[in-house]
């Protein structure tokens, strides 16, 4: 029978630690207060967890704890002795688990200096111009890894587009735009539409690019699909067999678009020399080439 | 019903059979496509958004200025293209500041953008305004055929802007081609990009014809007679794309590749030969036999009821 009221109050206790917790963690960011609520009785229930943040959990339930406490008198009786068992038994066993600290000998950190990053790697400015440039939902992100799982560059590419979202919040914008990875995206929007956070991270990934081609990280082949655009209007102009095809089926030989239009391309072209679209994939004019 | 139609690059530049298929569906559906006189590149979203957003939302708005002019809203039946217009659009109407910036650059070549007009898919069109009832009366042939629908990426991504269908699991594209006597087959992973957009296929062969052949070993694995799909460079991709998987994997793959359009004119009665698919680099003949045998029987079997 006592040991039935035990159990009953602590399972009554379980209830209004919940709620309690909802509260002490109100501050707190919305993403972080949910993932209390769910982690906090997992912690009570399995005392041998070996999660890294097993302490930290503790300390936050014996804080809520000493809240609760003089707000439920009724359950004072037999609280103190369970609570104080709680906070002596659980350390314990933190202390008793082997511990993964790293020491000086461990010959994979042998090195590893050079490739320590630093604060002078870091644009601070990087993110907000990200931000800026349409992609204010970026810091939204809690780097969940969703992207990257839904990613069918990532299964067959170094394209991790977790890392590109990342490396855009940290600002660590070189780094990020010298990566060739960056251009194995092929903007399917698996990602976005997975994300749990609404994030538009295509935009990010073209941001990231447009800084990229900026910096000269632009292939050549991608150069030449800009040229044709200066040169014709068209990503892929037309050619003799397509003309030929055009005129079997009936259709006009050239199609009524820029091709047929000189007047129409000199537009494009005013808009791509006021964008300077020509200087940043060095166009030269007199020659058509790409410098 | 009037459309500004769009025509892009690589379907009239390439695959010159799906522009005639659809001048020659819509005029018998009653929709009238007027031509977006000296239009240009959409600019293909990947590639321009990747190099310079600010080119790639002015030369879009150019663009979308020819049809407000025109006073008719745009339709394309480029995925590529759709995701291009629609987001310009939809950005230049959502953000005052952008549309200032834009039409800076635009004024520089008389042009405006006013956010008057509706960017639209022909797939959506046919979905939404003609209907599945209408279009299936059109259907004269209707086509024996086990199909490897293929949506592509940008006509119904990002949902939260283009709105059309469930992204990750649409029917749009499955009940069109249904409704010509074709059956849609499942397949794993349908929804995968064909690998050519975003700039891949021009600077990253090799990764994009990875992509093209787990589609194509999947779609093989599922037993289909033909890839239909609703974006001139998926079908680039499917069709030159899929002669390169060969050559560079050694396989054998020869699965016969349509735009909606095209499936369709067939389906309508159209010759082949008018829609240019003899200039395909796989082979369509064994579509083209299957969709042709008479034995209606078996043609009841297949699509009844589905």
């Amino acid at each position: 029978m006592k040991q039935l009221k035990r159990l009953k109050n602590m399972l009554l206790r379980e209830e209004e630690q919940k709620e309690t917790d909802e509260q002490v963690q109100q501050p707190e960011s919305e993403i972080e207060t949910k993932s209390k609520q769910t982690e906090t009785p997992k912690s009570e229930i399995k005392t041998s967890d070996t999660e890294p943040n097993q302490e930290q959990n503790d300390s936050k339930v014996s804080e809520a704890e000493q809240e609760l406490e003089p707000a439920s008198p009724n359950l004072i009786d037999e609280e103190p002795k369970e609570a104080e068992e709680k906070v002596s038994e659980d350390p314990k066993k933190v202390e008793g688990k082997p511990k993964t600290t790293r020491s000086d000998s461990m010959t994979l950190l042998e090195g590893r200096d050079a490739e320590t990053i630093t604060r002078a790697e870091i644009d601070v400015n990087f993110k907000q111009a990200v931000m800026d440039a349409g992609a204010e939902t970026l810091s939204l992100c809690f780097q969940c890894g969703t992207c990257t799982g839904a990613c069918p560059s990532g299964r067959r590419t170094p394209y991790r587009v977790r890392t590109v979202v990342r490396r855009s919040l940290m600002g660590f914008k070189d780094d990020l735009i010298s990566d060739d990875s960056l251009w194995m995206c092929s903007t399917c929007y698996e990602c976005q539409e997975r994300c749990p956070r609404g994030i538009k991270i295509v935009d990010i990934v073209k941001i990231a690019r447009n800084y990229a081609a900026q910096a000269g990280y632009m292939a050549k082949a991608h150069k030449m699909t800009g040229s044709y655009v200066i040169k014709t209007g068209h990503g892929v102009p037309i050619n003799a067999a397509t003309k030929a095809l055009r005129k079997r089926v009936g259709l006009s030989e050239l199609p009524p678009t820029t091709h047929e239009f000189p007047e129409a391309l000199e537009e494009v072209r005013t808009i791509l020399k006021t964008t300077k679209f020509d200087r940043l994939i060095g166009y030269n004019w007199e020659t058509g080439e790409i410098e | 019903m009037a459309f500004a139609y769009f025509l892009g690059c690589i379907m009239n530049n390439r695959y010159p059979g799906i522009e005639k298929a659809t001048r020659i569906m819509m005029e018998n559906l009653d929709i009238e496509l007027k031509d977006m006189e000296g239009a240009s590149c959409c600019p293909a979203p990947g590639v321009f958004g990747s190099f310079d957003l600010t080119t790639w939302a002015a030369v879009a708005a150019r663009n979308i200025s020819i049809a407000e002019d025109m006073g008719a809203d745009v339709m394309t039946e480029c995925n590529g293209c759709f995701g291009t217009l629609f987001e310009t659009n939809h950005m230049l109407r959502e953000d005052e500041d952008q549309k200032e910036k834009i039409n800076k650059v635009l004024a520089e070549a008389g042009r405006e953008f006013k956010g008057e007009v509706n960017v639209r898919h022909l797939a959506e069109i046919l979905y939404n305004d003609v209907g599945i009832a209408k279009l299936s009366e059109k259907v004269t042939n209707p086509l024996n055929l086990n199909v490897a629908v293929h949506y592509g990426c940008h006509f119904l991504k990002p949902s939260a802007e283009i709105n059309i269908d469930n992204a990750l699991k649409p029917t749009i594209l499955d009940e069109l081609v249904e409704a010509t006597g074709a059956k849609s087959i499942p397949y794993k992973d349908k929804l995968m990009c064909c690998g050519a957009g975003g700039g891949l296929r021009s600077r990253d062969l090799d990764v994009t014809l990875d992509y093209t052949k787990e589609k194509l070993d999947n779609m093989t694995d599922a037993g289909v007679d033909a890839i239909v799909n609703v974006c001139p460079f998926c079908h680039l991709q499917f069709d030159v794309g899929q002669t390169e998987v060969n050559k560079k994997y050694g396989t054998n793959y020869s699965i016969p590749v349509f735009h909606l359009a095209q499936l369709y004119g067939l389906s309508m009665g159209l010759k082949p030969e008018d829609l240019t698919v003899d200039a395909h680099q796989v082979c369509v003949d064994s579509a083209l036999e299957k969709c042709s045998l008479e034995d209606i029987e078996n043609l009841d079997k297949i699509t009844g009821g589905e």
